[in-house]
């Protein structure tokens, strides 16, 4: 056991480093600066700030708002401090513990992936679902208007009266058979040769004209639209904020503190987290807007029809890919919707018996 | 110390380096994050010592900050900070930031001394609710207003106005509270740094300085970032002993006006001699007492840092970045030299009290307001 060692003292109001001879005691250490006086610094008031990892010396200090510091350059010290007096626990490293710290980091590793997954398939979209109810509808309604000024402004927006009857007629049906909702929907078609449907925030849904065109029937519009309104309904977009906020925040976590360029890979990392929460949503949306479609009685062929469609309509028409994009269409998907059309026992009642619409799917 | 616990050896030369590198506390002066690819040694051995005969007292003539840090450590670190911030919902952040800090500070060495950081955790988190309370909701609220809420026009453009104007005290607040913060929590040999630069100052540098960039199409800007590289560098201090900084306003227009004409015919790289110049700029300028800061980054020596650290990031999906920081850091302090007498018998503890001085915005941000 060796109880002297050779320190470097500053006195914390001057830059002047004064070696020391240090003597480890039972109750404190004895420091006796070169040409001054010993004094000794009690266990309990020195606080170890550094030494804690390979090559580090080890600095004790005392005294709060400027502290006395010693140090101490060779690694056996704290080994022999732990020795002359073991009843100081942890106050002090001990570093015969850090071949354990390897072990628990490696744990600790395991222990942050096992989590990050958790949050990110559980957590995540478990927060979104708690927070998004709690949005005021009036604040969905202003984003949802504000987003509806640039998807279809009113110098593109088609107003054929009849067209709105019959689409105004549909929401009706849809909505109907279901409990009260705080939302009030405003459907409007763009002029443009998109193939697409989009909910806004807040119960604003667009069509867009090349959509609208390829409807065959006004069961297939239905169908688009018990989709898209059952987004709305379950607070998609709200949730996707959300969500997507928490992915980023996720991911710094997990990444520290990032600049640069590996930010942008951070950026595409986040993209590609929200994906798969979009997938679901859009799962969600036709499930739930299947069973929006047989709820109100109308011929669930219809979303099955129109999805089929434009799903093999593939190849030089760009517009329609559009449609694709946002709304991955795969196999499963369909073949779910097939199942629950197949099981449902009721007789479907025709949407508008008796009026064409071909003729009204092209006025825009 | 080092086991070479003498404390004057007065070494011409540079100690060796120990492997590994970190990203270690920047004491002086504020520079852009220093990068790191390890270019060999600079030839330091046959400089002759820049100032006549030595004073007594501590001194070197070429003096070297040295980073001890190792990759694999600070890896280690961050394993157990990730897993803990998860599992605290993000809380542990401000424990995880204060244990790295602290990691790189006693890592780094100047004189065979260690740099200490003594900054808590606590700190960091009652500053960041702080910034929450006097910037964040205000700030919230106005954009909600501008954005959300059902109001007359007129309030969204004075909201958006507002909102938008608070920016030029912000990042000056932050940028003065960061470092009032940081410096005043780092030591040498006991001795604490501080800054002592008064926010509006940075106010109106930051206003002046934007406007003229804006009207002369970005042209002003070198000037700017000098203006501001003063403030920083000269309202801080060693103990009771001031930096200086003595660079001219208009030295860097020259390199930034070529490089701009460059851009085009070198696809933008002459931006890294550019900051690689800077860097030397602003350190060059940069004295303590009678000694003298030397840096002497190149720009290859910089791009080729670059290039190895965007490398490791991007082939391990960014899991290499403290390997990126120690490296930087390394580079950084190779290139670095302190050159000249410095009387450390004369340079006292001279401690602003953070926390409890001052008065006003500045005094409410001394403590902990860190936001970089």
């Amino acid at each position: 056991m060796r109880y002297d060692w050779e320190a470097v003292y500053l006195d914390g109001r001057t830059a002047t480093r004064q070696t020391a001879v240090i003597r480890l005691m039972r109750e404190g250490i004895e420091i006796t600066p070169a040409g001054s006086a010993a004094r000794l610094w009690p266990y309990r008031e020195i606080r170890q700030t550094q030494g804690f990892y390979a090559g580090e010396q080890v600095r004790l200090e005392r005294g709060h708002e400027l502290p006395e510091t010693l140090l101490v350059s060779e690694p056996a010290f704290l080994a022999s401090l732990h020795e002359v007096a073991p009843h100081v626990g942890r106050r002090f490293h001990d570093p015969a513990r850090r071949r354990a710290r390897i072990r628990w980091t490696i744990l600790a590793g395991a222990g942050a992936v096992a989590t990050a997954v958790a949050i990110y398939v559980w957590g995540i979209p478990a927060l979104a679902a708690l927070v998004a109810p709690w949005v005021p509808v009036r604040w969905e309604e202003s984003v949802g208007r504000a987003a509806m000024s640039h998807l279809a402004p009113p110098e593109r927006r088609c107003d054929d009266p009849a067209l709105a009857r019959a689409i105004d007629e549909t929401v009706t049906r849809l909505t109907a058979p279901g409990p009260p909702s705080p939302y009030t929907f405003r459907i409007s078609v763009a002029k443009r040769p998109l193939v697409n449907a989009l909910a806004a925030p807040g119960g604003y849904v667009v069509i867009f004209r090349g959509l609208l065109e390829r409807t065959a029937t006004p069961e297939e519009l239905a169908g688009v639209l018990a989709h898209e309104l059952q987004h709305v309904l379950h607070r998609h977009a709200t949730r996707a904020v959300i969500q997507d906020a928490s992915t980023g925040l996720l991911l710094m976590a997990l990444t520290g503190d990032v600049t640069g360029p590996l930010a942008y890979g951070l950026q595409t990392a986040r993209t590609l987290g929200d994906l798969r929460y979009s997938r679901r949503a859009e799962e969600e949306a036709d499930t739930e807007g299947m069973k929006m479609m047989l709820a109100a009685r109308l011929d669930p062929a219809g979303m099955i029809q129109f999805f089929e469609r434009i799903g093999k309509e593939e190849g030089p028409t760009p517009s329609a890919l559009t449609y694709l994009s946002t709304h991955p269409l795969t196999a499963d998907r369909l073949e779910r919707l097939k199942v629950m059309a197949r099981d449902w026992k009721g007789t479907p009642e025709p949407l508008r018996p008796g009026q064409p619409w071909a003729d009204l799917a092209k006025r825009c | 110390m080092d086991g070479q616990e003498p404390s004057r050896p007065s070494s011409f030369f540079r100690k060796p380096t120990p492997p590994g590198g970190g990203s270690g506390p920047r004491p002086l002066a504020p520079v852009s994050p220093p990068a790191g690819a390890p270019p060999p040694p600079p030839p330091l051995g046959g400089e002759p010592p820049r100032f006549g005969p030595t004073p007594p007292g501590d001194f070197d003539s070429v003096r070297h900050p040295v980073f001890h840090g190792s990759g694999g450590t600070l890896f280690g670190i961050h394993v157990v900070n990730t897993l803990l911030i998860l599992v605290t919902l993000g809380i542990y952040y401000f424990w995880a930031k204060t244990r790295v800090r602290r990691y790189l500070a006693g890592q780094s060495e100047m004189q065979l001394d260690r740099f200490a950081y003594h900054g808590t955790a606590k700190e960091l988190l009652l500053g960041t609710l702080k910034a929450i309370i006097v910037f964040g909701l205000p700030v919230l609220l106005l954009n909600m207003i501008r954005d959300v809420l059902d109001v007359p026009v007129a309030l969204k453009v004075v909201a958006g106005l507002i909102s938008g104007s608070l920016i030029f005290v912000f990042f000056p607040v932050a940028v003065v509270g960061a470092r009032r913060y940081r410096l005043s929590r780092m030591s040498w040999r006991g001795i604490r740094f501080s800054f002592r630069g008064r926010v509006w100052e940075l106010v109106r540098i930051f206003i002046v300085g934007s406007f003229l960039t804006g009207v002369t199409l970005g042209l002003y800007y070198p000037v700017f970032l000098v203006q501001r590289q003063r403030f920083l560098v000269s309202h801080s201090y060693f103990g009771n002993e001031r930096f200086g900084f003595t660079g001219r306003e208009w030295d860097l227009f020259g390199p930034f006006v070529v490089s701009l004409l460059l851009t085009l015919p070198t696809l933008g790289l002459c931006w890294v001699w550019y900051v690689a110049r800077k860097r030397r700029f602003f350190w060059d300028h940069t004295d303590l007492g009678s000694a003298r800061f030397s840096c002497h980054v190149t720009g290859g020596a910089l791009l080729w840092l670059w290039v190895v650290n965007v490398a490791l990031l991007v082939a391990t999906l960014g899991l290499a970045w403290p390997w990126v920081r120690v490296r930087s850091i390394d580079f950084a302090f190779r290139n670095l030299a302190l050159v000249g007498p410095i009387d450390l018998t004369r340079i006292e503890q001279q401690a602003q009290q953070a926390g409890s001085t001052g008065e006003g915005l500045s005094g409410f941000f001394d403590s902990g307001f860190d936001l970089a």
